[in-house]
C-alpha cells in the first residue's frame, strides 16, 4: 500500500506540466536521435545531456530517462527497417524485425515492438517500485567494506557479461579506475596525474570521456568503412499488429518482460542480455514453434519486451546502490553528479520526489512512448534515409559544444581530441569501451571505501571476508571469474556472444 | 616468436605501458600503510594488476591466433582531430558562430564523400541551430561573435 502511494506521489511529481513536458521532450529526441543510423542509446544520452544542464535535478532525471528509452526504441526501429542494430540490446530483434520488414509486414513488427515495450515497461515501473525501497534499506546499512566489495563484484559481473575478450575487460577496467582517480585526492588535497596541467586538478571530464568513446572514436572508427544497406521505407502499412498478432504475442511479451526484469538488475545483464535470453527461451517454448528468424513476430515481441524490462529494471541498482551496471547508467550518474547529487541509498530518503518522480515518469515516459510512435513512425522512417556523411559533422557539433558547456572551459574541447585519438585506438584493437566507463564512474568510490574501511579496520585486510555481506560479494566475484575461466563454460559464453 | 593476434599484443603493449607509468607516477606520491593509506597506494596497486593483465594478455597473443589490426586510415582521424582542435581555437578567440562553421567544414573531410554545397548547406543548418538551441533556447554561456 504504501508503495502505491509512494507511486502516487511520484505521479504527482511526474506529471506536473514542466515535468511531463522535459519528459515527452526527451523521449521525442531520444527516439529522434536513436532512430539516425549508427547513433546508439549511449552516444543519444551523452550527446543530449548539455540539453539537461539548464534544468533541475528532477527533470533533468526525469528527460534523460525519456532519452534513454526513447533512444532504446529508436534503435529497435532500425534494427527492423535496415537491418543494423542501433546498439547491441536489438542485435536480436534484426533476426526477425528485419525479416518481417521484407515480407512487407514492417508495420506490425514496429507495432508490437512498441506494444511490447509498453507493456514490460509498466510491469518493470512497477517492479522497481516494489524493490527499490528495501534494497536501498538495506544498502544504507553498509558500512564501507561492504560498498568496496559490492563495487568489485558489480565490476566483475558486468566484465563476465559483457562481450569479447575477459582478460582485456578486466583491464580496461583498471584503466577506467585510473583515469577516474587522475586530479585532486579528497583524503589528502593532492593532484595525482595531472602533470602540472591545473585544468586536470577537477580530474578528467566524465562527458569528455564517454562522448570520446561513444560519440567521436565511434564517428572515426564508422566512417573507415562505409556500407550501402537497403532501407524498407516504402511499405510500412498500418502500424497495427492484426488481432491474431496480439494474440499470438501475449505470452510472448510475458515471458520477454519476466526475463528482462530479472536479468537487468544483474550488473552488466541489463537490456542486451536480457534480449538474447529472451529470444533463446522463446525460440525454445513457444508453441507452435514456426519458423523464427524468417519473420516470426514472437522473434520481435519477446526480446523487445525484454530489453524495455531490462533497460527499466537497470535502474534499480543506479539509484539504490548508487552502481551502475551498464554505460547509460554510469552516464546517469554522472549527470545527478553534475546536478550536485551524490548517487547511492540516501537519495531515496533525501530526495523522495526526485526518486519517485523519475520511477513514475518511467511508466508516463512509456505511454508518450506509444503515442509518440505509432503515429510518427513516418516520420522516424524518413530520418533514416539521412546519409551518415550529413549526420557526423552533426555528432562533433553536439559532443564538442557539450562537453565545452560542461563547465565552460576550452581546455575540455582540447582534451575530448585527445580522449578521442586515445579511444580510436583502444577500439581499433577491440577493447571494449564499456568496462573502462564503468571503472571511472566506480574507480574513485572504490578507492574512498577502500580506505576508509581500512582505517576503520586499523589496516586488516582480512575485513573484507569477515563481515558477511561483504564475504557474499566477495565470494560471487570470485565464483563468477573462476566459472567463466573453465573451459567448458567459456565454449558456452562464447557461442552465445556469437548468437 | 611471432606474434599470433596483432589486436591482443598491442593492447596488451598498451596496458603495460599505461599500467608501468601510473606506478611510476604514483610512487612520486605517499603510499602510507594499509591502516591510513596515501595518495599514492590505490593507484600503485591497480596500474601493478592493469600491468601484469596487459602482459598476460600479450603474452597470450604469442601463442594464440587472433584477428589482424584493421589498417589505419589517416583521412577520418587527422581531420576528425583537426576539425574538433580548430573549433576549440575559434570558439575562443572568434566565438561561435565561426566555430560550428569550421567544425563541420573541415570535419566533413573526414568522411571519402565530400559535396561542398550540401556541407556549406549543414554548416549553415548547424549554426543556427546551435545558436537557437543552445544559446536562445537553453542558455548556455557562448560567446556568439568575436571578441575584440
Amino acid at each position: 500500500m504504501e508503495t502505491l502511494g509512494n507511486l502516487a506521489f511520484g505521479l504527482g511529481v511526474a506529471v506536473g506540466w514542466q515535468n511531463l513536458v522535459y519528459c515527452f521532450v526527451g523521449c521525442f529526441l531520444g527516439t529522434l536521435v536513436g532512430v539516425l543510423p549508427g547513433i546508439g542509446p549511449v552516444a543519444t544520452v551523452a550527446m543530449l545531456l548539455p540539453f539537461t544542464f539548464g534544468l533541475g535535478p528532477a527533470p533533468a532525471l526525469i528527460m534523460l530517462a525519456g532519452i534513454y528509452y526513447g533512444a532504446q526504441y529508436g534503435g529497435s526501429t532500425t534494427a527492423i527497417l535496415v537491418n543494423i542494430p542501433g546498439e547491441s540490446s536489438s542485435v536480436v530483434t534484426t533476426l526477425d524485425g528485419y525479416q518481417m520488414a521484407r515480407r512487407g509486414r514492417a508495420g506490425p513488427a514496429l507495432g508490437i515492438a512498441a506494444i511490447g515495450s509498453f507493456v514490460a515497461g509498466c510491469i518493470a515501473t512497477l517492479i522497481i517500485a516494489y524493490f527499490a525501497p528495501p534494497l536501498a534499506e538495506v544498502a544504507l546499512k553498509f558500512s564501507p567494506a561492504e560498498y568496496f566489495s559490492l563495487m568489485v563484484f558489480g565490476l566483475v559481473a558486468a566484465v563476465v557479461l559483457a562481450r569479447g575478450s575477459l582478460l582485456k575487460a578486466i583491464a580496461m577496467v583498471c584503466l577506467g579506475i585510473l583515469l577516474g582517480i587522475i586530479g585532486t585526492d579528497v583524503n589528502s588535497g593532492v593532484i595525482r596525474f595531472a602533470f602540472g596541467q591545473t585544468e586536470l586538478a577537477d580530474g578528467i571530464g566524465f562527458v569528455a570521456l564517454a562522448m570520446a568513446f561513444f560519440g567521436i572514436a565511434d564517428v572515426l572508427i564508422n566512417l573507415e568503412h562505409s556500407e550501402k544497406q537497403e532501407v524498407f521505407t516504402s511499405r510500412i502499412g498500418s502500424v497495427l499488429p492484426t488481432r491474431d498478432d496480439l494474440r499470438v504475442c501475449a505470452w510472448s511479451i510475458a515471458r520477454g518482460t519476466a526475463i528482462g526484469s530479472l536479468l537487468g538488475i544483474l550488473p552488466g545483464g541489463g537490456a542486451l542480455l536480457a534480449s538474447f535470453a529472451a529470444y533463446m527461451l522463446e525460440k525454445k517454448v513457444a508453441k507452435p514453434p514456426r519458423a523464427f528468424g524468417e519473420g516470426d513476430i514472437r522473434g520481435v515481441a519477446a526480446p523487445e519486451s525484454a530489453n524495455n524490462a531490462g533497460a527499466q529494471t537497470s535502474f534499480i541498482p543506479m539509484l539504490t546502490l548508487g552502481i551502475p551496471s551498464n554505460p547509460t547508467m554510469a552516464l546517469m550518474i554522472g549527470a545527478m553528479m553534475i546536478q550536485g547529487i551524490a548517487p547511492g541509498p540516501q537519495v531515496m530518503t533525501e530526495r523522495p520526489e526526485l526518486f519517485w518522480g523519475l520511477i513514475a515518469s518511467m511508466w508516463v515516459g512509456n505511454l508518450m512512448l506509444l503515442i509518440l510512435n505509432l503515429p510518427l513512425v513516418g516520420l522516424w522512417i524518413k530520418l533514416l534515409a539521412v546519409p551518415y556523411r550529413l549526420l557526423f559533422p552533426a555528432i562533433f557539433v553536439f559532443c564538442c559544444i557539450g562537453v565545452y558547456a560542461v563547465d565552460g572551459k576550452i581546455f575540455d574541447v582540447y582534451e575530448i581530441a585527445v580522449l578521442s585519438a586515445f579511444a580510436y585506438l583502444l577500439l581499433k584493437l577491440d577493447c571494449e569501451p564499456a568496462p573502462l566507463i564503468l571503472g571511472f564512474i566506480l574507480g574513485p568510490l572504490m578507492e574512498e571505501n577502500l580506505r576508509r574501511s581500512m582505517m576503520i579496520a586499523f589496516g586488516d585486510p582480512t575485513v573484507f571476508v569477515t563481515r558477511p555481506i561483504s564475504a557474499v560479494f566477495l565470494f560471487a566475484a570470485a565464483a563468477l571469474l573462476i566459472a567463466i575461466a573453465l573451459p567448458a563454460l567459456r565454449a558456452k559464453r562464447e557461442q552465445a556472444m556469437a548468437e | 616468436m611471432k606474434i599470433r593476434s596483432p589486436k591482443d599484443f598491442w593492447s596488451g603493449l598498451i596496458f603495460v605501458a599505461m599500467g608501468v607509468g601510473f606506478v611510476a607516477l604514483a610512487s612520486q606520491y605517499r603510499m602510507g600503510d594499509l591502516h591510513r593509506m596515501g595518495p599514492g597506494l590505490f593507484p600503485a596497486m591497480v596500474g601493478g594488476l592493469l600491468a601484469a593483465l596487459g602482459a598476460i594478455v600479450a603474452a597470450r597473443s604469442l601463442v594464440s591466433d587472433g584477428p589482424a589490426v584493421a589498417a589505419f586510415q589517416v583521412r577520418p582521424l587527422a581531420f576528425g582531430l583537426l576539425s574538433i582542435v580548430l573549433f576549440g581555437l575559434a570558439l575562443q578567440f572568434l566565438g561561435l558562430v565561426i566555430a560550428v562553421a569550421v567544425l563541420v567544414l573541415v570535419g566533413a573531410y573526414a568522411s571519402r564523400e565530400v559535396r561542398p554545397l550540401q556541407n556549406m548547406a549543414l554548416a549553415v543548418v548547424m549554426v543556427a541551430f546551435s545558436v537557437g538551441v543552445f544559446v536562445w533556447l537553453l542558455g548556455l554561456p557562448l560567446p556568439l561573435w568575436p571578441q575584440w
